[in-house]
């Protein structure tokens, strides 16, 4: 072993047993620690919500093929690569039984459907359910609760479905992939693939949709779908995968992957900055030993040896650490939340473990990089003139480097530009007002720490005096607070978001179809039952033909359409070739928002009717204001003049409508009525019996979806949680690290003012004020640089809608004065009870 | 052993360059003792500095041994100053995470000696300090502290000894004993001793005295042998 080698290993050993080294290695540890618990959780709570979200398709990949087969070959090669492979059939058909008939989804699954999830099945109508792994045998019928009221059957009853007669042996109560459409919605029957052909249903102008599900490894599917793509139709095929699902749960499963990439890189921030306030003050406190080691004749590549190996060892002990704490954590974390979180069983996953060690290791190496070149220019001199520094002051590179490594890090890391972007601009920005704001501070505080020398004097004194010091520091005060805020102020939101979106009582049940001289009767029987009915929206069917009178393609533009949205249900959608639901209404309904234009209440000027679009399907089929909308209903026709676009929240369970007219242009028609209602689980038998007397009435049950949404929620909200106090623990550290730092340089100082006499308590009240003073500016810039960035977050990034948070403008500089008034008058505490021989043998 | 010529030295200030040291010329003999004494803010320091080779002069000459102190860079004197030269400072300057033994033995490591231990811990033992050999220096008094610098200063048989203060922080006791041992090893060596001090006793056992004022060298008075021997 060289020299170097052994001093550096000596001087590891024995500041680690002295203490000397907690405060970087334990910014390193945290760093670390917080990286691996953050991603390692996040990636198992990932991996369980995909494994949940993939229910909805019944498999990781779905493949929708329209009225033709998809070629063999092409469930060979998925085969081949190692794929799990299902398929089912879909049609409507005309289901018999006696005198009864309905119109019926068939869906024909094949051996292995489905994929993902599970089907329920029971031996009652409206019964809860028992999930099954079979399938019906080859003629029998698993078939809706509703198709027993409909045809008037029992179990053991058959029907007949096209040339086939089945047994019906099950109620079916749920499909995974059940989908959400409020309209049209058939009772499903669902056969075994092998009868389908048999029942004849799907001959020439019978519309049928193959679908194949497809699971396995995400590298397969991958190979599968980039092998598969270009022979693929995009008149015949759609390709799913459980990451572009839209629906309320994929987004708030999606938006919840953003908050934890975000705490994350915060995490990471937060780990340099503490990094970086450590790496300062080992820098400092070696400044000493460098000049010995120089004057007793060291070389300087001996110097930059011993301490570039003491910062390895230091590394290397902390990212160790730090990965047996993190993953500590984060598994008593699993334990903790058992109930209400399900992560994946999978422990060991190598991305988590190889971001916290690049970025420990990047953090220690970046941050201390400054620290070292500094401590490497102290001059051997310094052994004679004490006050004898660094001889290198660029602060500028330190910031460039910090600057650009913290960048590299959250891009490198999230792989989102946006995202880091973002935060690196409002940092930047905090940082240049924050300059602006301390110098003009100093300023003002010149003109108040004039006078006699109280402890309010003194404070201001000081704080003017270091002017750069105590800009640094309250930079790196205010970047803390700043983040901390952001991941709060950020999980409220959220959290209340996902809340108002589902609350109690959300209906779980519509029925649709309703006509005029039914509503008061159905009313007057619910009430009866003590449940209530949400109003009724009357509905009309219509076919949207022409734009400006130009006729629209009665073919498919795009495979999503109108109140399909929330759907990956299986419905033969024929664009806005098929009919549209139309609603009329004097008042715009809750969660939808007029973008442009006016609401139907302002009666346009030229006496035309007006109707208010859906704003994304007016983008899709290019509807601007005050275009002319031309609807077929019935034999009548009905002209309408865009008065306004309007945003509809889909993430909310409420029936929504593309277009809504003006009354008075639909008085002539006859609706039907849609109605929502909340039931409470133990009071679902009741249905059969409400139901029976409104035999046209479809039932519509989208519990099942409320409670998947609702779980979800739940387990994200509580995940969430877990990551806040993370982030908080984490920020709360540097903040003490921050503190700790500055209290070494104040040590000089206090122990000249006490040997100039100086009261303790003078001093000690002078401290506290001085950090109320930085925690109270920090706060406050903290909380103005805060709502920049999370409004460009929230906006950009999250697709929620900002708003102001008034309350942190006062809370943020009371907190951060108290918190770090206390911690500074802790140090300080600490520093005084020394009395003032040991303060100054510290010194020298 | 050390011959300087014309020494001056120069540093920039806010206010603008100063000078701070007048041209000095002065000789020591091998084996010498010199003791350089002045007010506080004379240029002791900066002149022993110099000397010493941890600093740059800004005009001048200075043969450390023979060597051309003035010519060498920053690396070069290092190693000079780690072949040939021993200090002692007033603030003691020892390692503080490292143990009264290790820090002895720095110099000898540094230098790439054999057995740096056992030579460390036979002159612990020569400064009455073998047992305290673990100890940590915030463990030790100051003058314990200055005995183990002391230690490392002889460690490495360096040829010229430079000791700024070496008394300066230390009660009257402690003082005495300290002198005793830096003097008494210094004999037992032969060692050339450079001694900043403003305690006229102290410099009064040397063999010569290098009075400083505002920079320069005002005077030079050597002191009989006889009465340098007897102060001992
Ligand atoms: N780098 C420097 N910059 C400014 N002034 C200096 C510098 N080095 C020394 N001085 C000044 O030179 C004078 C001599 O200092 P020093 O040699 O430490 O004196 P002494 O050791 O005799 O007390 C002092 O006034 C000191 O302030
Ligand atoms: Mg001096």
């Amino acid at each position: 072993m060289s020299v170097a080698s052994r001093l550096a290993w000596r001087l590891f050993r024995h500041e680690a047993r002295r203490g000397e080294l907690t405060i970087i290695l334990f910014a390193i540890v945290l760093s670390v620690a917080a990286v691996l618990s953050l991603s390692l959780f996040s990636e198992r709570l990932q991996e369980a919500l995909t494994a949940k979200s993939a229910e909805f398709i019944a498999a990781d990949r779905v493949l929708d093929s329209r009225n033709e087969k998809a070629n063999p070959a092409w469930l060979e090669k998925a085969q081949s690569l190692g794929l799990q492979t299902a398929s089912q059939n879909y049609t409507s058909s005309m289901a018999f039984a006696g005198e009864n008939m309905q119109l019926v989804d068939v869906r024909a699954a094949s051996e292995g459907f489905p994929l993902k999830g599970k089907i329920k099945i029971a031996d009652e109508p409206f019964s809860p359910g028992e999930e099954t792994a079979t399938l019906p045998a080859a003629n029998e019928a698993w078939v809706n609760s509703r198709l027993f009221q409909d045809l008037g059957i029992t179990l053991g009853d058959s029907i007949e479905v096209g040339d086939a007669r089945f047994t019906v042996t099950k109620a079916l109560i749920s499909v995974p992939d059940e989908g959400f459409s409020l309209f049209s919605t058939n009772p499903k029957v669902l056969i075994r693939k092998s009868a389908f052909a048999d029942a004849g249903i799907s001959g020439p102008g019978s519309r049928v949709t193959y679908s194949y599900f497809f699971t396995g490894d995400e590298a397969q599917l991958e190979e599968f779908y980039d092998w598969l793509r270009p022979q693929l139709n995009r008149e015949v095929h759609r390709w799913q995968s459980v990451n572009d699902d839209d629906s309320a749960v994929g987004r708030s499963v999606n938006r919840a992957g953003q908050y934890f990439l975000l705490a994350s890189l915060l995490a990471i921030v937060l780990a340099c900055v503490s990094i970086g306030v450590a790496a300062q003050r080992y820098s400092q406190r070696h400044y000493d030993p460098v000049a010995i080691f120089k004057t007793l004749g060291a070389s300087q590549a001996m110097v930059q040896k011993i301490y570039l190996l003491q910062i390895s060892f230091i590394s290397v002990a902390g990212i160790l650490l730090g990965l047996v704490l993190g993953f500590g954590f984060q598994q008593a974390v699993v334990w903790a939340l058992q109930n209400r979180i399900e992560v994946s069983l999978d422990i060991w996953h190598v991305r988590p473990v190889l971001i916290a060690i690049f970025t420990g290791a990047v953090c220690a190496v970046l941050f201390s990089l400054y620290p070292l070149l500094k401590l490497f220019s102290v001059p051997p001199l310094r052994v004679l003139r004490r006050d004898l520094g660094a001889n290198m002051s660029a602060r500028v590179i330190q910031y460039l480097a910090a600057a650009s490594a913290i960048w590299l890090l959250m891009w490198a890391y999230s792989g989102n530009v946006k995202i880091s972007a973002i935060l690196f601009a409002s940092g930047v920005l905090l940082v240049a007002v924050l300059m602006v704001v301390t110098m003009l501070l100093i300023r003002l505080g010149r003109k108040l720490g004039q006078g006699r020398m109280g402890a309010w004097q003194l404070a201001w004194a000081r704080i003017s005096r270091r002017a750069m010091d105590n800009s640094v520091q309250l930079i790196s005060f205010a970047v803390t607070i700043m983040l901390l805020l952001v991941v709060l102020v950020m999980r409220n939101d959220m959290i209340k978001q996902w809340q108002d979106q589902l609350p109690q009582g959300t209906p779980n049940y519509f029925i649709t179809n309703i006509t005029d001289s039914q509503k008061q009767a159905l009313e007057n029987a619910f009430s009866a039952e003590q449940v209530t009915l949400d109003g009724f929206y009357p509905v009309v069917r219509g076919r949207f033909v022409a734009v400006n009178g130009e006729q629209v393609r009665s073919e498919v533009r795009k495979e999503k359409t109108g109140e399909e949205e929330q759907d990956g249900g299986r419905q033969q959608r024929s664009g806005l070739g098929r009919e549209a639901n139309l609603t009329w209404s004097d008042s715009l309904q809750t969660d939808n928002r007029i973008v442009e234009g006016q609401w139907l209440d302002t009666p346009l000027a030229d006496g035309k009717f007006g109707v208010s679009v859906e704003s994304g399907v007016a983008e899709r089929l290019d509807i601007k204001l005050g275009d002319v909308l031309t609807f077929n209903i019935g034999s009548e026709v009905v002209d309408a003049e865009v008065s306004s676009l309007r945003e509809v929240n889909w993430q909310t369970m409420q029936p929504n409508f593309f277009f809504v007219l003006e009354p008075v242009a639909m008085q002539q028609f006859m609706p039907t009525y849609i109605s929502s209602f909340y039931l409470a689980a133990e009071d679902k038998p009741k249905l059969a019996s409400l139901l029976r007397p409104f035999a046209n009435v479809t039932l519509f049950d989208v519990d099942a979806q409320i409670n998947q949404l609702r779980d979800i929620v739940d387990q994200v909200s509580a995940a969430v949680e877990f990551i806040l106090v993370l982030v908080l623990a984490a920020g709360s550290l540097v903040l003490i690290a921050q503190v700790q730092a500055s209290m070494d340089e104040r040590q000089q100082e206090l122990a000249i003012l006490r040997t100039l006499g100086a009261k303790g308590s003078l001093i000690r009240a002078s401290v506290l004020f001085e950090f109320l003073i930085i925690g109270a500016v920090a706060g406050l810039m903290a909380a103005l640089a805060n709502e920049v960035a999370l409004g460009l977050l929230q906006r950009q990034v999250f697709d929620m809608q900002a708003q102001l948070h008034g309350e942190y403008w006062l809370l943020a500089p009371i907190v951060g004065a108290m918190i770090v008034g206390l911690l500074g008058a802790a140090g300080c505490w600490r520093l005084l009870r020394l009395n003032t021989a040991a303060l100054l043998r510290q010194l020298i | 052993m050390i011959k300087t010529q014309q020494v001056i030295k120069k540093v920039t200030t806010s206010e603008g360059e100063l000078q701070i040291l007048q041209p000095i010329s002065f000789d020591v003999k091998a084996g010498e003792t010199i003791a350089i004494v002045g007010a506080s803010g004379s240029g002791k320091s900066t002149l022993l500095g110099l000397l010493a080779g941890l600093d740059q002069v800004s005009g001048g000459e200075i043969y450390l041994d023979g060597e051309a102190l003035h010519k060498m860079n920053e690396e070069q004197r290092a190693q000079l100053r780690g072949a040939k030269v021993g200090f002692i400072f007033q603030s003691f300057m020892l390692v503080q995470s490292l143990t009264a033994l290790e820090n002895v033995m720095l110099p000898a490591e540094i230098a790439g000696l054999d057995n740096p231990k056992q030579k460390a811990l036979t002159i612990l033992e020569q400064v009455g300090l073998a047992h305290r050999a673990h100890h940590y220096p915030n463990q030790l008094s100051g003058g314990e502290q200055q005995r183990v610098a002391i230690a490392r200063a002889f460690i490495s048989r360096p040829k010229i000894l430079f000791a700024d203060e070496p008394t300066g922080n230390l009660d009257a006791a402690n003082s005495e004993r300290v002198e005793k041992l830096l003097f008494e090893l210094n004999r037992e060596a032969n060692t050339t001793l450079v001694l900043v001090t403003h305690d006229d006793e102290l410099a009064g056992k040397c063999q010569r005295q290098l009075r400083m004022q505002a920079g320069e060298l005002t005077e030079v008075t050597a002191v009989d042998d006889s009465s340098a021997r007897k102060a001992v």
